[in-house]
C-alpha cells in the first residue's frame, strides 16, 4: 500500500496544534453561550 | 409569489445546473466520476462537508427551532468539532493510504466481505429512504404555503440535480456546492439584516437579545438536570451532555462512516487538504448553527412589533375552517385578532421608552405579557388539528421562517430565500446520490459480479446509478407525501437506529486490532436488533431516552459484545 508523503501543517508546527485550537474555540463557544444565557435570562 | 421572485428563483437554479455541467467534465472513469481524480483543494472540501450536512430542513427548521424551543437546539452540534479531531487522527489516514472509493472497502480488507456488505448495505438502506423524506419534508411545505402542486415541488427539490450530478459526478456535486453555500449565506445574512431592518425605530440587536431572553429562547446552555436536582433527564433531546457526549457520536458516525460525507472529503488533493477541511468545519459549525438559531429569536422579537399568525400554517387553519371545528374557530380567531391589537398598539411606546439596560429589560418583560394568552390560543389550535376527525398536522416549526419571507420580505428577495431552501436541499441530495451510486457499483456490483468490465462500462455504469438512485428517492418523496407523518417520523429514526452500530463496526477496526470479522458481524446482528427493539419501546413510552443516546448505546455495544465474543472464540479454539 502506498504512503501520502508527508506534508507541511499548515499555520503550525504540528496537527495536534490545530486539535487544542478546535477544542479550545469550542470551549471558547460554551463559555460564551453559558454568558449569554445567565445575562438575558 | 409575484413574477420578479419567480424569475429570481428560476435564474438561480438554471444558472446552477448550467454551472454544474460545464465546472462537471473529468476524466470518464470511477476515479474522475466519484473522487474528482483527488483534486479538490481545502476550502471546497469545507464547502462539500457543510453543503452536504445542511439540508433545506437545516434552513427551515432551525429559526422555528429557536422561535418555538429556543436556542438550546445548538446543543447538539457540541459534539461534532471534538467529532472532527479523532476522524483527522484515526480514519482520515487510514481512509487516504488505501486509496479506496467507499468507506466500506476498508472493512472487507480490515474484516472480510460479509462486514463490508452488512455496513455498506445498512448505509444503502437508510440513505435511500431517509433521501426521499429529506426532499419530501421541504416540498411539503413549499406546496402548503404557496400553493405548488407536490410532484412539481418533489421534481423542482430533488430532480432538477439529478441532471448535473449524472453527467459531472463528484466534482459537478463539489463545484455546485461551492456556489450554493455562497448563495445561502449570503440569502440568510440578507434575511437577518431584514428583520432588523423591519423592526421599529429605536429597537436594536440588544432590546431584541433581552426580549428573546425573558421569553426563554435564549435557553443556549441547558444542563438536563430536572428541577430542584431530581437526577439528570434521559429524555431531554437537548443539552450540554446529550449535545458533547451523544453528538460526537452521532458526529463521528456521520462523517467517519456515512458515504456521503466521507466521499466529500476523499476528493481531497491531499491528506492536509482533507484534514485542514474536517477540521475548518469544526470551528464553524457551531457559530453558523448559533447564528441560523438566532435568526429564530429575531423573527420572535420581530412578531412582538407585528401581527403574528395564530398559526403559521395557512392550509392547516383553512382545514379546521372545513371541519365541525368551523364555528369554534372563528370565535377563537376573533378573540385572538383582538389581544394581537390591543398588544400592538402598546408595544411601540413601551420599546420607546425603554433608554438603559434596565429599562430595556422592564420593557422586554411587559411586551410579553401578552404571550401567555397568546400561547393559550395556539394551544387550542394545535389540539383540534390533533383530533383524529380533522387528521391535521399540528407542528408548526417548519413554517414559521418561510411565513415570514413570504409575508415581509420585498419583491425578489422572496425568491432569492425560496432559492436558498431549493439549493440547501440540492447539495445534499447530489451528495447523497452519488455516494448511493458509489456504494451500489464499487460495493456489490463490481465485487460480486464475475463479469470483467472496461473502463468505460463502469464509468457508464456509475452514471446509470446515479439516475436510478434520483428516480428511486423522487418515488420515495411522493409515497412519504400520500402516506403522511407517521411515515416521515419512522424513517427519521430509522436513520438513528443505524448510524451507531456502524459506527462501533467502525470503531473495532480502528481501534481493537486483535478482533476478527466474525466476532464483529454477530456483535452488529445482535446489537442492531437490541437498538430496534428499545427504539420500539421508546417510541411507546416504556423507555424513556432520547435518540441521541441511541448512537452511544449502538457504537459501544458493539464494541464491547465483539470484545467478549472474541475472547469466547479464542477459548474455544485453545
Amino acid at each position: 500500500m502506498d504512503q501520502e508523503p508527508e506534508e507541511k501543517v499548515p499555520l503550525f508546527k504540528k496537527w495536534s496544534r490545530w486539535y487544542v485550537l478546535v477544542a479550545g474555540f469550542l470551549l471558547l463557544n460554551i463559555l460564551l453561550f453559558y454568558f449569554l444565557t445567565k445575562h438575558f435570562s | 409569489m409575484s413574477w420578479p421572485d419567480w424569475i429570481v428563483l428560476a435564474l438561480t437554479l438554471l444558472g446552477m445546473i448550467a454551472y454544474g455541467l460545464y465546472k462537471g467534465r473529468t476524466s470518464r472513469d470511477l476515479d474522475g466520476y466519484f473522487l474528482s481524480n483527488r483534486m479538490v483543494p481545502w476550502y471546497m472540501v469545507l464547502l462539500g462537508i457543510m453543503g452536504t450536512q445542511a439540508s433545506a430542513v437545516t434552513f427551515l427548521s432551525a429559526p422555528g427551532q429557536a422561535y418555538t424551543d429556543g436556542m438550546r437546539f445548538v446543543q447538539y452540534y457540541f459534539g461534532l468539532p471534538l467529532a472532527m479531531i479523532v476522524l483527522c487522527v484515526s480514519f482520515v489516514p487510514v481512509f487516504r493510504r488505501l486509496k479506496i472509493y467507499t468507506a466500506y472497502e476498508y472493512l472487507e480488507q480490515r474484516f472480510d466481505l460479509r462486514t463490508r456488505a452488512l455496513t455498506s448495505g445498512l448505509f444503502l438502506l437508510q440513505r435511500g429512504l431517509s433521501t426521499g423524506i429529506s426532499i419530501a419534508a421541504p416540498s411539503i411545505i413549499l406546496s402548503s404555503l404557496l400553493g405548488w402542486n407536490i410532484l412539481w415541488a418533489n421534481i423542482m427539490m430533488g430532480g432538477l440535480l439529478i441532471i448535473y450530478t449524472v453527467m459531472g459526478g463528484a466534482k459537478a456535486v463539489a463545484y455546485t456546492q461551492q456556489l450554493q453555500m455562497i448563495i445561502i449565506f449570503g440569502g440568510m445574512t440578507v434575511a437577518g439584516f431584514m428583520v432588523i431592518h423591519r423592526l421599529p425605530a429605536g429597537v436594536g440587536l440588544s432590546d431584541v437579545l433581552h426580549i428573546g431572553g425573558k421569553a426563554g429562547k435564549l435557553n443556549i446552555i441547558t444542563t438536563g438536570i430536572r428541577p430542584g436536582g431530581k437526577g439528570f433527564d434521559w429524555n431531554d433531546r437537548y443539552n450540554l451532555f446529550s449535545g458533547i457526549i451523544g453528538g460526537f457520536f452521532l458526529a463521528l458516525s456521520y462523517f467517519g462512516t456515512d458515504q456521503s460525507q466521507v466521499g466529500r472529503y476523499l476528493t481531497a488533493r491531499s491528506l492536509t487538504e482533507s484534514r485542514l477541511g474536517l477540521l475548518l468545519n469544526g470551528l464553524v459549525k457551531v457559530p453558523m448553527q448559533f447564528l441560523i438559531l438566532l435568526l429564530g429569536v429575531l423573527v420572535f422579537a420581530f412578531y412582538q412589533f407585528n401581527r403574528e399568525p395564530v398559526f403559521f400554517n395557512q392550509s392547516q387553519l383553512d382545514l379546521l375552517a372545513h371541519s365541525k371545528y368551523k364555528d369554534s374557530l372563528a370565535w377563537l380567531t376573533h378573540q385572538y385578532e383582538a389581544t394581537e391589537t390591543s398588544r400592538l398598539a402598546a408595544a411601540p411606546s413601551i420599546a420607546a421608552n425603554a433608554a438603559t439596560p434596565a429599562d430595556r429589560s422592564r420593557a422586554a418583560t411587559r411586551l410579553l405579557a401578552a404571550e401567555q394568552q397568546k400561547t393559550g390560543y395556539k394551544a387550542t389550535v394545535r389540539r383540534w388539528l390533533d383530533d383524529k376527525d380533522v387528521g391535521g398536522d399540528s407542528n408548526d416549526t417548519n413554517y414559521i421562517f418561510l411565513r415570514f419571507v413570504t409575508d415581509y420580505l420585498p419583491i425578489g428577495l422572496v425568491g432569492l430565500l425560496i432559492a436558498v431552501i431549493v439549493l440547501a436541499a440540492w447539495g445534499s441530495i447530489a451528495a447523497t446520490l452519488n455516494s448511493l451510486s458509489s456504494c451500489t457499483i464499487v460495493d456489490f456490483h463490481r465485487r460480486f459480479s464475475h463479469r470483467p468490465m472496461s473502463t468505460e462500462k463502469e464509468y457508464q455504469l456509475s452514471r446509470l446509478y446515479t439516475l436510478l438512485w434520483g428516480i428511486f428517492c423522487i418515488a420515495m418523496a411522493q409515497l412519504a407525501y400520500n402516506i403522511g407523518n407517521s411515515l416521515i417520523e419512522a424513517v427519521n429514526v430509522l436513520g438513528s437506529m443505524f448510524y451507531g452500530v456502524i459506527l462501533g463496526i467502525f470503531l473495532v477496526a480502528f481501534y481493537r486490532k486483535k478482533t476478527g470479522g466474525k466476532a464483529v458481524f454477530i456483535s452488529a446482528v445482535i446489537v442492531e436488533a437490541a437498538v430496534i427493539f428499545f427504539t420500539v419501546l421508546s417510541r411507546q413510552g416504556i423507555v424513556k431516552l432520547s435518540f441521541l443516546w441511541f448512537n452511544v448505546v449502538g457504537a459501544m455495544g458493539v464494541v464491547l459484545l465483539s470484545e467478549l465474543l472474541q475472547l469466547f472464540m479464542k477459548r474455544k479454539a485453545v
